[in-house]
């Protein structure tokens, strides 16, 4: 079969589940077809953070009436406006497909543009996940002292990521440049209006810094291992986000706590690339660290290739969880007392659905979205 | 009970003043360009039409981007450089002069485009789907992925010559 075109390698990007199935398994087995993806993907990547622009949550009622104030001032007939003017010189349905020079300077920007981003040389990518597993973890796994060790000096270029709620889809849309996406049908329990929360791309680096572990962990009084020459000095940049998260059933009172019946969640595959250090050089390094449960560090070095695999946090006793196929694709079922959710990753997109609800119907719910 | 129109403003005006913010990167114009293309809209199509929701699409981005046009070739003919009135410097006056300038730079690339290929990149990049904005630039749906990785490689070109490393 032919190689995916660039075009459909960049819907990919922006429409993950719109690939047909056809495509779906040229693209799942060819690793030129993915390699073209990633340069594809760091460049949408660019451009959206090119042409980002802050939070802003239209106002439709208060400008509709603006608008029926101006419709019937305009009633009484006014000289046209230059906007006006180009508007009906340019009405959309009569404005030409394309023209030969756009055409031309199109396909020779195509011709002569080199990746906009990327990995520079120099540098290679230490985890991106395909895959998901379940990780057992218990309530004081990590409660010891581990966490709050200062490894380095961690910056956010330029900023940390940012929460905004919505109610409205466009806007959710807008701002994560995730599609939003609607099952087929809601189970009964779950209606009501929709709440959007979006989580804004980051990209923040870690600079491991020997001198700044010991110095911490002395100010804790904890024992670490020495961080090997090779991990000292060398920078993690890791780029998380954005995430699109739809909500029903929460309630509009902010006074009530409520749990949500139905929650869909995306968010792009994070990354980390390295200057340094390999992906087993540093999990071998940061699991052996004091506050790493043995258990959990022997469950971590389980997975099979943990550059590719992203751990689930599953609380031990209280859920348990199956392999299932999810248009296509290999995910995670976790099914639990109060509800169930699913977990998997396509077209480098990790999709949830989970809620108070029975494991078919989050699987009904994950295998219709649309 | 609204009217046709109020129902179609109440729906469609979200994505209308995404597509004219998304462009101007200033609030207060991209809701002057959203009311303005109502009120054309208003005068000309019928509510029920069914590329009426094209029709705004459309009409949002090729107003907008002609907006910064035109602020291309009034900055052409004057000199003065004031900060975006929409991002007044109060809390980081630093920052903002810097993020407001960035912001500017980009549209003045987004302005030397030609027209289809800035509404194309406009349309995706204010959260319309591939369909939505095959609509709205009379296009078909299985060209909008190759035209949107032409448009944002020329977007970046006309970025790198303005602001070359």
């Amino acid at each position: 079969m032919r190689h995916l075109n660039d075009g459909t390698l960049r819907r990919i990007y922006d429409e993950p589940l719109a690939l047909t199935a056809l495509d779906q398994a040229h693209f799942d087995s060819c690793t030129e077809c993915k390699a073209r993806f990633e340069s594809i993907a760091n460049a949408a990547r660019a451009t959206a953070t090119l042409l980002s622009v802050p939070g802003f949550t239209p106002e439709p009622a208060a400008a509709l009436r603006s608008v029926r104030i101006r419709i019937r001032a305009d009633e009484a007939g006014r000289p046209r406006r230059w906007y006006e003017r180009w508007l009906d010189r340019s009405s959309p349905r009569f404005r030409p497909i394309a023209t030969p020079a756009i055409a031309v300077l199109l396909a020779a920007a195509l011709l002569t543009g080199v990746t906009a981003t990327g990995v520079a040389q120099g540098w290679f990518r230490v985890y991106a996940p395909t895959t998901v597993a379940p990780v057992q973890v218990g309530p004081s796994d990590f409660a010891a002292t581990g966490a709050l060790l200062d490894y380095g000096e961690v910056k956010w270029l330029p900023d940390a990521p940012t929460l905004h709620q919505l109610t409205d889809a466009t806007a959710a849309a807008a701002q994560s440049g995730l599609p939003v996406l609607m099952p087929a049908s809601l189970p009964q329990g779950v209606s009501g209006p929709v709440s959007f929360g979006t989580i804004s791309h980051a990209t923040g680096s870690l600079t491991f810094d020997a001198e700044r572990l010991r110095a911490s962990a002395a100010t804790k009084g904890v024992h670490v291992n020495a961080m090997p020459a090779k991990i000292n000095g060398s920078k993690l940049i890791v780029n998380a986000g954005p995430a699109l998260l739809e909500a029903w059933g929460l309630s509009a009172s902010a006074s009530q706590v409520q749990m949500p019946t139905l929650v869909i969640a995306q968010t792009r595959v994070p990354t980390v690339d390295s200057t340094g250090a390999t992906a087993t050089e540093l999990e071998d390094y940061l699991l052996s660290q004091p506050g790493v449960p043995p258990d959990i560090a022997a469950q971590i070095k389980a997975i099979k290739d943990p550059s590719t695999t992203l751990p689930i946090p599953i609380p031990r006793g209280l859920a348990t969880t199956e392999p299932v196929q999810i248009n296509g694709v290999q995910g995670l079922l976790i099914k639990a007392v109060l509800g169930a959710g699913v977990v998997w990753q396509k077209n480098g997109v990790i999709y949830a659905v989970g809620g108070q609800l029975t494991p078919d119907q989050v699987l009904a719910i994950a295998t219709s979205l649309h | 009970m609204p009217d046709p129109f109020e129902r179609l403003f109440l729906e469609e005006y979200p994505k209308v003043v995404a597509i004219a913010y998304r462009v101007l990167a200033d609030r207060s114009a991209a809701e002057d360009v959203a009311q303005d293309v109502f009120i054309q809209f208003h005068r000309r199509v019928s509510p029920g039409d069914e590329r009426a929701a094209g029709w705004l699409h459309a009409a949002a981005v090729h107003s907008a981007l002609n907006v910064i046009r035109g602020e291309r070739r009034r900055a052409q003919r004057e000199t003065a450089h004031a900060v975006d009135p929409a991002q007044p410097p109060v809390a980081s006056p630093e920052r903002l002069v810097v993020e407001a300038e960035s912001r500017r730079e980009v549209r003045r690339a987004l302005s030397r485009l030609p027209q289809r290929t800035a509404a194309l990149l406009m349309l995706r990049y204010s959260g319309l789907s591939y369909a939505e904005v095959a609509t709205a630039l009379g296009m078909k749906v299985g060209n909008v992925g190759t035209l949107l990785r032409r448009a944002e490689e020329a977007l970046r070109k006309e970025v790198n010559r303005a602001t070359p490393e």
